[in-house]
């Protein structure tokens, strides 16, 4: 029996879980430091990090870097530690090229003579912090932190802090996109689970049309819809609304009337599914009982939808979390979610610890959200109880 | 299963206020899909109304062009490798969880549905990585592989969802009167889960036709699929030829969704009619 | 179903024959972003070129994903045998092994890009391309914006301004708005204190910019009137006023941020020779004066200047090369490849707020 699950259980592991293990491995990995710069670090290990390193650092760093002249572990260090000091990348690639151990005389004299940077105790630290094979550097630059000069966490400046926000934006994106799912969604599903089964199939077409439509097809639709010159605008101005087009696209607003749609479905599935499960004879007997119409509702209806209207708002709220397609087509520079940034570190930037530190962020939110979730799920059956 | 009838005023406006709502998010639904159809057929060069002429002339690019063409052929070509594989993988592995009886068939079943959960973007990226290192950014099998990942949770749902009605006695019945396994599987198992094993492969050439991300960042040219070259046209030179593309893969998505729908309402008409013990 | 075995082999038939049929001719591959450049290049380079040499010329899409360049090199399987990339990517390319370097002098004489820049180690310069300020000449028709601080200022002429998001080029147009004389601009923004400088004065203008993101979008601004004013590339503006009747004028004197696009050839390609013959081809004068009259942006090739009309030259900064910035050299080159990512951060997070 289990043979015949080993065929599918092999393709996840290797196809699936294995590359995603390793993608979230790269936002701690540090391997390029202590690989490349192996003296160095050897060399640093005894170093406290106040003021200079003594002449054998330099040696070390001199064999180090001329062992890696010529070959493309060069640069691609200098790239790494450009990563935590702007400019690290010229001075790791100028030294490498000029340096020569086998000159007689101080290593410290010809190093700092190639590149005065090296007399600063910055760049030493630099390499001293970033000497294990693991870093918690990119995880910290996701969050808007780093090491302070006296080696505690501080923020990062400012002027350039931006992960944080990101993650308040998706956060914000997702959370506006589900309410007005909710509350799009809610009546549509009522009305659904409250008509004949002829009726409700009728309408369930109009719901599973888009679901069954891809995502890239509905939000090209809607980059056409929108335009200054698309149907929207060209209605709304015809109807005398308004009197010249709105900015309808790469914005907030066109962001979420292309999300809306997109998620909508996602809504409204799973809560018709709960709703058309609910007794109405349950609502008629606490009429008949006394209740008001909306005691009724909130004390009968409400907990029984709620299972249905938990699970797909949080559907909506974790699509919508990692979606990528739809604000790269249809929302402004400022509107871009964190899948937006992870692409561009991974494509443009080829910065790919960040690219994973951000994946493993949103990945860790998204985990919280279906924990709690299970925790929610937990509780209610008890509740029902 | 009809609600009650409205008595109060407030009752009656709020029910009508909800009617109302209803039909202008359904609306909303299907607004965009009309809209882009008539569009299609316009025969000037802007996607805008009103249409200065019908006429067939994206259509024929479409049909015409190498470009659409060949991305045409890619994304079938691929879609229908992936279907074999995950139809295949996951129907044994549906069959396979059913008998199970061990503690590990809920994590089992975890894994196998692990896809849906991850953001698409990162499953793209992580695969970029995973693929570079091994080499095989670009390979025909890489693609099938990585579609056929984040096929198969569809097909093992869709899969597992049938056999739940399904009797396990039947084909214990026929390896009494004499069948071995693999005749009591093609005779007795097989048709009755059929229409749940064609749902699941629906789905899989589904999930594999309209997968654009992979694609983008694992994809190389030779590859190209209709979203991919969809994406190039929705963000670099929007013609007509783009919407022409886009109701094409939307007529594809409807009726093989539209055919998973019938084998659905069949197969709860079916299950209704079986006498269980 | 169906006995799966017939299909696949039938699949796998077709798949082979189908990749030969790919194989007939030797195919050059080119990887560039697509557009009205694209078709433009198509015309003028690869069309004639191809039809000479009796090869096939085939693009592909590049949007200066440098990953995807190292993803290919490091493994050997390279999908486009050159690149039309920037100046940044050129240098960061080529110090990471993954461009060919070649004596480029051997094939061209290198005099002749001197005004540009001169020939890259591992890149050769084809078009130059001048973002400046650009307004619609039919909304503002007498006494339109002549200096950068005019762009600034929002009361003699109100209306939103279109700006470039991005921190290159929106930096040094600050800079030059604040006093700063073009060609020295990016020597004000390497030294200390100089990006500061260069966010103060664009904070002054930030409630009224419109950031755009992609070349069409800053054409569609202007002509919509969705903004007064907007930084624009050079190539852009001429095609629109070509294409559809519009008056949009560009005010190089004022200043003008300006560079070139290049060709690389990926290292390990087995077409280098054929890559290095087609680039030798397409920067020689009589095609480049010819790609300046379709797409007018500049031609890298200064020889190719002498074959254009007066009336060609018109939206060519030819006349205000003391007024650029060029963004091309060391230290261009030094500071962007060191504080890119850095600056990214700040300027996402300034115009964010």
């Amino acid at each position: 029996m289990l043979a015949l699950v080993a065929p599918s259980i092999l393709f996840m592991a290797l196809f699936f879980v294995a590359p995603l293990g390793l993608f979230l491995f790269r936002s701690v990995d540090n391997s390029e430091v202590p690989g490349w710069l192996p003296r160095t670090v050897a060399a640093l290990s005894s170093w406290k990090g106040a003021g200079l390193p003594e002449e054998p650092a330099f040696r070390a760093l001199a064999e180090d870097l001329a062992a890696l002249s010529g070959s493309t572990a060069l640069p691609l260090l200098g790239r790494r530690l450009n990563h935590d000091v702007p400019g690290f990348r010229t001075l790791i690639t100028a030294t490498g090229n000029r340096v020569d151990p086998a000159r007689p005389g101080s290593m410290r004299e010809q190093i700092i003579g190639i590149d005065p940077r090296w007399g600063e105790p910055l760049y030493w630290q630099t390499i001293r912090r970033e000497r294990h094979a693991l870093t918690w550097f990119y995880l910290l630059s996701a969050l808007d932190l780093r090491y302070g000069a006296g080696g505690g966490l501080e923020r990062a400046p400012a002027e350039s802090a931006i992960f944080l926000d990101l993650l308040g934006r998706t956060l914000g994106i997702s959370g506006v996109v589900t309410l007005i799912c909710v509350l799009l969604g809610f009546p549509v599903a009522a009305t659904m689970a409250g008509s004949s089964p002829a009726r409700a199939n009728a309408l369930l077409i109009f719901v599973l049309v888009p679901f069954w439509t891809s995502l890239l097809v509905r939000s090209t639709a809607w980059v056409i819809l929108l335009q200054n010159q698309g149907v929207v605008n060209q209605a709304l101005v015809g109807l005398g609304v308004l009197e010249k087009p709105v900015p309808l696209i790469f914005n907030r607003l066109g962001l979420y009337i292309a999300m809306v749609h997109v998620l909508l479905p996602f809504m409204v599935l799973p809560l018709y599914s709960v709703l058309k499960g609910i007794r109405p004879e349950l609502m008629r007997a606490a009429a008949s009982l006394g209740a008001a119409p909306w005691t009724a509702f909130l004390r009968i209806y409400v907990p029984q939808a709620l299972p249905g209207l938990v699970a797909g708002a949080s559907l909506v709220f974790v699509l919508a979390l990692g979606y990528y397609i739809t604000p790269a087509l249809v929302g402004g520079p400022g509107d871009q979610m964190i899948g937006y940034f992870i692409a561009y570190f991974t494509n443009t930037a080829v910065n790919w610890g960040m690219a994973s530190a951000l994946g493993t962020i949103l990945l860790l939110v998204v985990t919280l959200i279906y924990v709690a979730l299970g925790r929610l799920a937990g509780l209610e059956r008890l509740a029902v109880r | 299963m009809v609600a009650p009838p409205p008595i109060t005023t407030l009752e009656r406006v709020s029910h009508v206020a909800i009617r109302v709502l209803t039909v202008l998010v359904l609306a909303y639904l299907v607004a965009p899909i009309l809209v882009i159809l008539p569009l299609s057929f316009t025969s000037g060069e802007l996607l805008i109304y009103p249409l200065p002429a019908l006429s067939l002339r994206w259509y024929r690019e479409f049909a015409t062009s190498p470009l659409w063409t060949r991305a045409t052929w890619n994304s079938v070509v691929l879609a229908v490798v992936t279907t074999l594989v995950a139809t295949t993988a996951g129907t044994l592995a549906a069959l396979g969880l059913q008998g199970l009886r061990s503690r590990l068939k809920p994590a089992l079943y975890g894994l196998l549905a692990l896809p849906l959960t991850i953001p698409p973007v990162m499953v793209a990226v992580a695969l970029f990585y995973y693929y570079a290192r091994l080499g095989l950014v670009g390979s025909f099998w890489g693609l099938v592989l990585a579609h056929t990942v984040l096929a198969l949770p569809f097909v093992v749902i869709t899969i597992a969802a049938t056999l739940q009605g399904f009797d396990v006695n039947l084909p214990r019945a026929a390896a009494g009167l004499g069948a071995s396994p693999l005749q009591a599987f093609r005779k007795v198992t097989l048709p009755i889960i059929l229409p749940g094993v064609v749902s699941g492969a629906v789905f899989a050439f589904v999930t594999s036709f309209d997968e654009l991300l992979v694609i983008l960042f694992v994809g190389s040219p030779e590859q190209r699929t209709l979203p991919r070259q969809l994406w190039s046209g929705v963000s670099e030179t929007m013609t007509p030829a783009v919407a022409a593309a886009a109701v094409v893969l939307i007529s594809v998505s409807l009726v093989l969704m539209a055919v998973v729908e019938l084998l659905r309402r069949r197969g709860d008409r079916f299950r209704a009619g079986v006498p269980h013990p | 179903m169906p006995k799966p075995s017939c299909l696949r082999i039938a699949i796998v038939v077709a798949l082979i024959a189908w990749s030969g049929l790919a194989h007939a001719q030797t195919k050059l591959v080119v990887g560039n972003a697509g557009g009205s450049s694209a078709d433009a290049e198509r015309k003028v380079f690869y069309g004639p070129f191809a039809a000479a040499n009796k090869i096939q010329i085939q693009e592909e899409s590049f949007n200066q994903e440098l990953a995807k360049l190292r993803s290919q090199v490091e493994t050997g399987n390279l999908i486009w045998d050159m690149v039309s990339t920037t100046a940044i990517n050129v240098a960061t390319g080529c110090e990471e092994g993954l461009l060919e370097k070649i004596d480029w002098s051997k094939y061209m004489d290198p005099k002749v890009f001197q005004e540009v820049g001169g020939l890259s180690e591992c890149g050769v310069p084809y078009l130059f391309v001048s973002g400046g300020l650009t307004y619609d000449g039919n909304r503002i028709k007498d006494g339109g914006p002549k200096t950068w601080a005019d762009f600034w200022n929002v009361t003699k002429w109100p209306g939103k301004r279109g700006m470039l998001y991005r921190a290159e080029q929106t930096f040094e147009v600050a800079l030059m708005a604040d006093g700063v004389p073009p060609p020295k601009a990016m020597e004000v923004l390497a030294a200390p204190g100089g990006v500061d400088r260069a966010l103060k004065k664009l904070e002054a203008l930030k409630p009224n910019i419109h950031w755009w993101k992609n070349g069409a979008e800053s054409i569609t601004l202007l002509s919509s009137g969705e903004v007064a004013m907007a930084y624009a590339w050079n190539g852009r503006v001429a095609s629109a006023n070509k294409t559809n009747n519009l008056n949009l004028k560009m005010e190089l004197g004022a200043g003008h941020v300006s560079g070139c696009q290049y060709w690389a050839i990926m290292k390990g390609s087995k077409n280098k020779e054929l890559a290095i013959k087609l680039i030798q081809y397409a920067v020689s004068a009589q095609p480049q004066a010819d790609f300046v009259r379709v797409i007018s942006y500049g031609p890298a090739n200064r020889d190719a200047y002498a074959l254009l009309t007066e009336q060609e030259k018109a939206t060519l900064p030819a006349k205000h090369m003391d007024k650029a910035s060029l963004q091309l050299g060391k230290l261009y080159l030094g500071f962007w490849l060191a504080n890119g990512d850095a600056l990214l951060q700040r300027f996402v997070k300034f115009a964010a707020q």
